[in-house]
């Protein structure tokens, strides 16, 4: 029997997805689910053959937390790959496990596939500048990916998977949780935008997002933005950028609306289908890897495209 | 309060090289502090000078990572001291053989309290060493740290910025912790501190005086540029009625809209 595929993210959508990337290798892929009874539930509907499903003690557990018991699972299943969402709790996960089971962890794959006794994969060095292949031969590799990766297969209610209660091994005592505030923004998944309007530093201030939503809703778009927009200047929740250290998206349509087009993000965003781009410098980047520019003013050109949809 | 911030000398990744093969060269790139390092210096120093004690910056890499002019760089940013470990297999070093040799270097300095990461490398960006450290040192570590409090005597508060929402935990030292771009604004030498620079301490270790090994089980394949999508590449100027209509027209004959 091939070995199995542990896979492991604390967002569900993106759990979805890592079960997906293991079924490319195998049909056992465990989903280690530490959220609610239907989370694991979801997994198996998802492709999962068995949600391994461990219920943390507290709501005031860390994701983090289950290093421990992910530990002790590969250590039982001795799966081929560990596939972990590649969030920010995620990398902390995997980095934490990686070195618990003395290998190394390989980051951001965009691509991964068997190659002799480990796996062959593909990710960006230099801040997108350059693509490196690498191949690692483990007992366990241990790989982050993170949205947009792998697509999630549609969830199959009655999927013939099982969930299978498993402890929680609670760590030693360690850091405390004192407070969580939620950030501002629905959670979204932008991996699996059809379309997707995507404002940049070009927006001058927080209010003129409203425009930017308009077009968004006209559009039936998703919004994206360039890190600046929630790294930095907060207008915009850090789930919705889009590049190398944010999400990637593959829509029909990238709508890029005052983005500079930084190789940093446009990596995030290169397999949209058509990619049109509004940007009042002629020479912008972004122009260079668009099918379709607008030169001009956003503030002239976004009020004009939402008139021309109207009319439509 | 020992403090360690661990800084990465990289070359410049704007210095990249593209061949006609598409194969990458960076011969060409100069060397410099890695971009966000500077952040995790800078959170070092200034806890430092609230509550005192002193920061020694950690490196490791091959000779270029040693030479004269980075050492004072960084020095001239505020810590107290810096500890080298120079070796030329830490060029193609993985981020488990990193860790490991990061560590060790932790353990050796020996009364360490805090140990802080950037958070990615300038060349790689793989997120990752820092985390790794931390669990090989058996110590607490979290990442996206973009407020650092201490509250007591071995205890910080330390806020993480996260995907969608913030987390405040508290944290017992000693602990390993990566810190955001935008904790703090690396400040800029002054010349006293340039001057300053030169007469600090610089400690270098050899992979054997730690007793470690860096080898990697990482094997790189292939580096080349990133592969281009062929794009249309349709500029449409004019008035901004004429250019929307000129869109709404190009997306509908693509069956976008
Ligand atoms: C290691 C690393 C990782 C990074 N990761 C990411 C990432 O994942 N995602 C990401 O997005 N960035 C990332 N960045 C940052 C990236 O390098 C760029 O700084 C960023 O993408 C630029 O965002 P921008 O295009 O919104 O802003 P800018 O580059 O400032 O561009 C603004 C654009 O708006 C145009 N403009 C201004 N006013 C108007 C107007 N009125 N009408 C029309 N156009 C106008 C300007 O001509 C300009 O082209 C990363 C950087 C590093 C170093
Ligand atoms: N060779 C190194 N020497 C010192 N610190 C390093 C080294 N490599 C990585 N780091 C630290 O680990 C962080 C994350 O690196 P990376 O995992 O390569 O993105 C960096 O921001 C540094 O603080």
């Amino acid at each position: 029997m091939p070995k199995p595929v542990l896979v492991f993210s604390e967002k569900p959508a993106l759990l979805a997805e890592m079960i997906a990337g293991g079924l490319q290798f195998s049909e056992d892929v465990y989903a280690v689910v530490t959220g609610p009874r239907e989370a694991a539930d979801t997994a198996v509907q998802h492709g999962a053959r068995r949600a391994l499903w461990a219920q943390p003690p507290s709501s005031e557990t860390l994701v983090e937390d289950a290093v421990p018991t992910l530990e002790a699972l590969v250590r039982e299943h001795q799966p081929a790959l560990v596939l972990v969402g590649a969030t920010r709790r995620g990398r902390v996960v995997a980095g934490r496990l990686a070195a618990r089971l003395d290998t190394t962890a390989l980051t951001d794959v965009q691509e991964i596939s068997a190659a002799g006794d480990g796996f062959q994969i593909r990710h960006m060095i230099f801040g997108g500048g350059a693509v490196r292949v690498e191949r690692l031969q483990a007992a366990t590799v241990v790989a982050t990916a993170g949205p947009g990766v792998f697509p999630a297969r549609a969830p199959q209610p009655g999927a013939p998977g099982e969930v299978l209660p498993v402890e929680f091994i609670a760590p030693q005592a360690g850091a405390v949780l004192r407070e969580r505030r939620p950030r501002a923004g629905a959670v979204t998944n932008l991996a699996a935008a059809k379309r997707v309007v995507c404002p940049g530093r070009g927006v001058a201030k927080e209010e003129d997002l409203e425009m930017i939503r308009a077009l968004a809703q006209a559009l039936s778009a998703e919004i994206g933005c360039t890190r600046p927009l929630a790294e930095g200047l907060n207008w915009l929740p850090r789930e919705r950028y889009i590049g190398i250290s944010g999400a990637q998206v593959r829509p029909d349509l990238y709508l890029g609306v005052g983005v500079s087009g930084q190789v940093q993000h446009m990596i995030g965003m290169s397999r949209s289908k058509i990619v049109a781009a509004i940007n009042k410098d002629r020479n912008a980047p972004i122009f260079a890897s668009a099918d379709y520019g607008i030169v001009g003013d956003l503030y002239a050109v976004v009020p004009a495209l939402l008139e021309a949809l109207k009319k439509r | 309060m020992h403090i360690v911030a661990c800084v990465k000398f990289t070359p410049d990744p704007s210095d990249i090289q593209v061949r006609p093969d598409g194969a990458i060269s960076l011969e060409r790139a100069e060397w410099t502090i890695s971009s966000f390092d500077l952040q995790a210096v800078e959170a070092g120093v200034q806890m430092a000078e609230q509550h005192g004690g002193q920061v020694t910056a950690l490196s490791a890499g091959p000779a270029q990572a040693g030479s004269s002019k980075l050492r004072k760089d960084l020095l001239s940013h505020g810590p107290d001291a810096l500890a080298l470990v120079i070796d030329e297999s830490l060029r193609a070093a993985d981020t488990a053989a990193t860790a490991r040799v990061l560590a060790a270097a932790v353990q050796k300095l020996g009364d360490v309290d805090l140990v802080l990461c950037g958070e990615g490398s300038a060349d790689l960006y793989f997120q990752q060493t820092g985390l790794q450290v931390g669990e090989r040192l058996g110590w607490p570590v979290f990442n996206a740290v973009s407020k650092i409090e201490l509250v007591r005597e071995g205890r910080l508060l330390v806020e993480r910025d996260l995907e969608d929402e913030v987390e405040v935990l508290e944290v017992p030292l000693p602990a390993v912790l990566m810190v955001t771009t935008d904790i703090h604004e690396p400040r800029l030498p002054t010349m006293k501190e340039i001057l300053k620079a030169s007469k600090k301490p610089v400690t270098e270790w050899s992979l054997s005086d730690l007793g470690v090994n860096s080898a990697s089980a990482v094997e790189v394949v292939q580096v080349s540029a990133p592969h281009q999508v062929q794009r249309k590449g349709v500029l449409i100027t004019g008035t901004p009625e004429e250019a929307a209509q000129e869109l709404v027209r190009h997306l509908t004959k693509e069956g976008i809209l």
